[in-house]
């Protein structure tokens, strides 16, 4: 295929390429000054690009300057990128009414404008395809960014000098402009080569002065970005990054990052390619509206890393981690790209100059350990459905277990039908949405058992017959229950780790002849605690099912085993052919592996439920990010020798 | 409690939500806004502002925690010990022959302390003065239900939320946003002007590497004592290190 024939634009030329496209009736979002940086802007012409304009970058230090050209685009990149745009800092997902028992969720629309942007650059263009991964190729699409994704007209510019902080030549992301944009330009002295690779783009040119480019002016395009590339101001070696970085989790380099780092957070608010967010609900005192708001989050945050109070990162040292194995390691197996496109940002504005390449490149030569091998990322087929917006639902029964844990008979509101494993994030409105795994399901209900601890939680425990919550999902990964067909199965539960077994518990339980041997061992933490009593006492009843509960605390009333559930273990026999699915407190979940190591049970025989912090449960929002994997949509069902090297580690 | 008062009248600037606040609560005990006498018996909400400065003031916090559901100190006088609070680096009993003409009349404690140095407190709402949007926030939260939506992060992230340009990566001042606690919406930076520590200290607060960081750059200890001791001078991660910076 020959590449589509370039034109040469004349100088004059480009303020009547912005005036056809304005009349085209998009708006122009371009490089503008504003005091102190150039940042991206809605423009109306040329006169306010930064024509004659330069940058000074530093670690921690960004300074404008005037050149002694009047270049239009003699700058690299500045604070701000193009996924303010796509990826507004704050936005509404969902709006909500209440109305007596009845609540409503709509999606909010994002209705975007058609926009231009003018001026995106390579490492810009790569730092978009990589976020349409997150947010368009995942298991689901985001929509409100598809709309606003569709609605944009890329002319991007070629760079001809590289910055003192880039290193896109490094990442494979540029200073050539790869392919995604509308119409490209190199600028040279007097015009611009002017590339087209849409029809759009083409369209443009067409009505535009322009005539062939001549080959001495293609030959000076390579040659601007051939001294860019050679003259790049940083430089990184990726060669095996994410495994080496992943096998360092202890490198003392952490450390030594976390007393300089602030965790303020300004790396990865200026990072292109983050995408984490916060998700609050937004109501004015008792009114019945409530907007479900998205805000930028990052990982240098407390609230990142913390579910039911406990905090995952509590150092900076972790933050640190979290977000560099996020960036160079953990994107690999999540979206089979690097996280990052080598633009710099993340240097110049760090309040303190920490500069990723240096901390990179000592990891790498300060006596690391040997790489380790990372997961393979999953190919997804995004499914169609808002996965943000919550289906009303009535709630059937209430039915108390315990005197603080209550089980929800929800009616049934979407044709897919929850595995054992899977959850569903139940929502009230002014409160916020939880995930809460699926305790049990029939034709046209769902079963949620929850313990009234958290402020949501207990919202919904106090939930009565004949109320409406939200309700959305299923997600997340199953039990492999099949594994029980030629396998003894045992399920291993601590606590309200059993209600997400018990889903499973039920359907082995109903087909003795696919599952003829199944263990349950449940510990609680005393005889007052005890989930599903009647079903238990059923289960082992049967003659495909033997199930086993203790108490840690023992009681008048009590006559059975004491003690924890690993105590309980140690009498029974563990086959090694046998699968084990484990569920509870991490800590208990610890124990039981050790044990299971003792008797010498393969890993890729056990099975553990992880939570995390979630707020999306659609892959988006980032939170729930457990090394290189989402326990949103990789979990919350792992394999163990899956996520051996994380399991345990403080941190993550 | 010791304050100048400027955070109860946020609530009072509350002017289009005050009508809804009126509905959805009942207010029995407001001095900015009424007279009417403290009505006893229990109540489901306080609102305090100021710091803990005599020793009447001591007694009658005890008395609020017990006959309150849950306590709100609000302002950074009542969570830091606030301005009022920079006597706690100097003789206070000089202060007071200074400023007094009978110092003996004057009962006050040595140190303005904030209230949960005290009493429990259930939320800590900073600034000064407080943002209105986050006291209405806290007291919907309290109303429906749910957790405060007031994170718990630098004010950096409401600055780059906004769109502004870093001060000071960009014009090369002190920022105390990096170390400080969100909820003013960035308000200094967005007028090019570096962030006070208004709201006090944030969860880990790296105060060393920021200072570090300034005195590479040119700034003097006494800078970094004026920077980390002013309005919220005497919270423990800001009083830290104004003191490492002491001549
Ligand atoms: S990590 Fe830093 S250099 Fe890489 S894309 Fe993000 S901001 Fe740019
Ligand atoms: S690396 Fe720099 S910008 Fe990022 S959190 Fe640490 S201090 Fe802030
Ligand atoms: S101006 Fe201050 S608050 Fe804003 S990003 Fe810079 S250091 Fe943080
Ligand atoms: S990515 Fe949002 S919860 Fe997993």
């Amino acid at each position: 295929m020959t590449p589509p024939p370039a034109h040469w634009l004349e100088r004059d030329e480009l303020g009547h390429l912005l005036a056809l496209i304005r009349g085209d009736g998009y708006r122009l979002i371009g490089p503008t000054v504003d005091g102190a940086a150039i940042i991206y802007d809605e423009i109306e012409g040329v006169d306010e690009l930064p024509v004659g304009w330069t940058d000074e970058q530093a670690p921690g230090r960004y300074r404008l300057r005037r050149r002694d050209d009047d270049a239009i685009f003699g700058f690299a990149v500045g604070p701000h990128s193009w996924k303010q745009r796509l990826f507004p800092a704050r936005e509404p997902l969902v709006q909500i009414r209440r109305d007596g028992d009845d609540i409503r969720f709509s999606a909010a629309r994002a209705d975007p404008p058609p926009t231009a942007f003018i001026g995106v650059r390579a490492c810009e263009l790569a730092a978009i395809e990589l976020q349409d991964r997150v947010f368009v190729r995942g298991p689901f699409v985001d929509h409100r960014y598809a709309a606003r994704r569709e609605a944009c007209l890329i002319i991007a510019v070629n760079c001809v000098e590289a910055g003192e902080l880039c290193f896109c030549a490094s990442m494979g992301t540029g200073p050539r402009v790869g392919p995604g944009y509308d119409l490209c330009l190199t600028e040279l002295d007097g015009g611009f080569v002017v590339e087209a690779e849409t029809e759009a783009g083409a369209a443009l040119v067409q009505r535009l002065d322009a005539r062939a480019a001549a080959d001495a002016e293609l030959t000076a395009r390579d040659a601007g970005l051939d001294s860019c590339r050679q003259t790049m101001g940083r430089e990184l070696d990726t060669e095996g990054l994410p495994g080496l970085l992943f096998g360092n989790l202890d490198h003392p380099r952490w450390t030594e990052v976390a007393e300089r780092c602030l965790a303020c957070g300004n790396c990865t608010q200026v990072c292109p390619t983050c995408f984490c967010f916060d998700v609050k609900d937004v109501s004015l005192l008792a009114n019945a509206e409530t907007a479900r708001e998205r805000s930028w989050d990052s990982c240098f945050g407390q609230d990142h890393s913390t579910i039911h109070g406990a905090v995952f990162r509590p150092a900076i040292a972790d933050r640190y981690r979290q977000w560099l194995t996020h960036k160079f390691a953990s994107w690999t197996s999540q979206f089979d790209a690097s996280g990052c496109v080598g633009c710099g940002r993340c240097i110049a504005w760090c309040p303190v100059g920490i500069d990723v390449t240096e901390e990179l490149s000592a990891i790498r030569s300060q006596d690391p350990k040997p790489a380790i091998e990372l997961p393979r990322p999953q190919v997804w087929w995004p499914r169609e459905d808002d996965p943000l917006v919550p289906a009303p639902a009535r709630v059937l029964e209430v039915q108390p277990e315990t005197p603080d844990t209550v089980t929800l008979v929800i009616e049934r509101t979407t044709a897919v039908r929850e595995e054992p494993g899977q959850f569903n994030m139940l929502s009230l409105p002014a409160i916020g949405d939880v995930p809460i795994s699926v305790s049990g399901s029939g034709e046209d209900f769902v079963e949620h058992t929850l313990r009234g601890v958290g402020r949501a939680t207990k919202a919904l425990s106090e939930l009565r017959p004949g109320q409406r919550l939200g309700v959305r999902g299923p997600f997340g990964s199953r039990w492999p229950i099949e594994l029980a067909k030629d396998h003894p199965l045992t399920l291993i539960a601590g606590g309200v780790g059993l209600t997400p077994l018990r889903s499973a518990m039920q359907q082995l339980a109903a087909n003795p002849d696919d599952y003829p041997a199944v263990r349950l061992f449940y510990g609680a933490r005393s005889a007052a605690d005890i989930l599903y009593d009647t079903e238990l006492l059923a289960w082992d009843s049967l003659p495909s099912c033997d199930v086993s509960v203790t108490v840690d605390q023992a009681s008048r009333r009590w006559l059975g085993n004491i003690g924890f559930v690993t105590r309980l273990l140690r009498r029974k026999e563990l086959p090694l052919d046998g699968r084990y699915f484990i569920c509870g407190p991490e800590v208990m979940m610890r124990q039981v592996l050790f044990l299971l190591d003792e008797a010498g049970v393969p890993k890729s025989h056990r099975f553990v439920s992880i939570e995390r912090n979630m707020k999306c449960a659609a892959g988006f929002c980032g939170r729930c990010q457990y090394g290189p994997y989402f326990v949103c949509k990789d979990g919350p069902i792992f394999r163990h020798d899956h996520i051996d090297f994380i399991f345990g580690q403080p941190g993550f | 409690m010791a304050s100048c008062d400027g955070c109860q009248l946020t609530l009072l600037d509350c002017e289009d939500e005050l009508l809804a606040l009126g509905e959805a609560v009942d207010i029995v005990h407001f001095p900015e806004a009424s007279s009417a006498l403290r009505p006893q018996g229990r109540f489901d909400l306080t609102l305090v502002e100021g710091s803990i400065s005599t020793p009447e003031q001591l007694e009658e916090i005890r008395h609020i925690r017990a006959v309150s559901h849950a306590l709100v100190v609000i302002g950074a006088c009542a969570t830091s010990g606030g301005v009022q609070a920079l006597r706690n680096f100097a003789d206070h009993e000089q202060f007071m022959r200074v400023v007094y003409a009978t110092p003996s009349y004057v009962s006050s404690l040595a140190d303005s302390t904030p209230i949960s140095a005290h009493v429990p407190v259930d939320f800590e709402l900073r600034g000064c003065p407080i943002d209105k949007a986050q006291l209405l926030e806290v007291i919907t939260a309290s109303v429906v239900g749910r957790k405060p939506g007031i994170p718990n992060e630098a004010v950096c992230m409401e600055c780059k939320r906004r769109g502004v340009v870093c001060v000071m990566v960009a014009r090369g001042q002190t920022c105390l946003g990096p170390v400080t606690h969100a909820g003013c919406g960035a308000l200094c930076p967005a007028y090019d002007r570096g962030c006070y520590g208004c709201f006090g200290p944030r969860e880990s607060a790296n105060t060393g590497s920021l200072a570090t960081w300034e005195l590479g750059r040119g700034r003097s200890k006494a800078d970094m004592v004026r920077a980390f001791r002013l309005i919220t001078g005497a919270a423990p991660a800001f009083e830290h290190e104004s003191k490492r910076h002491e001549p």
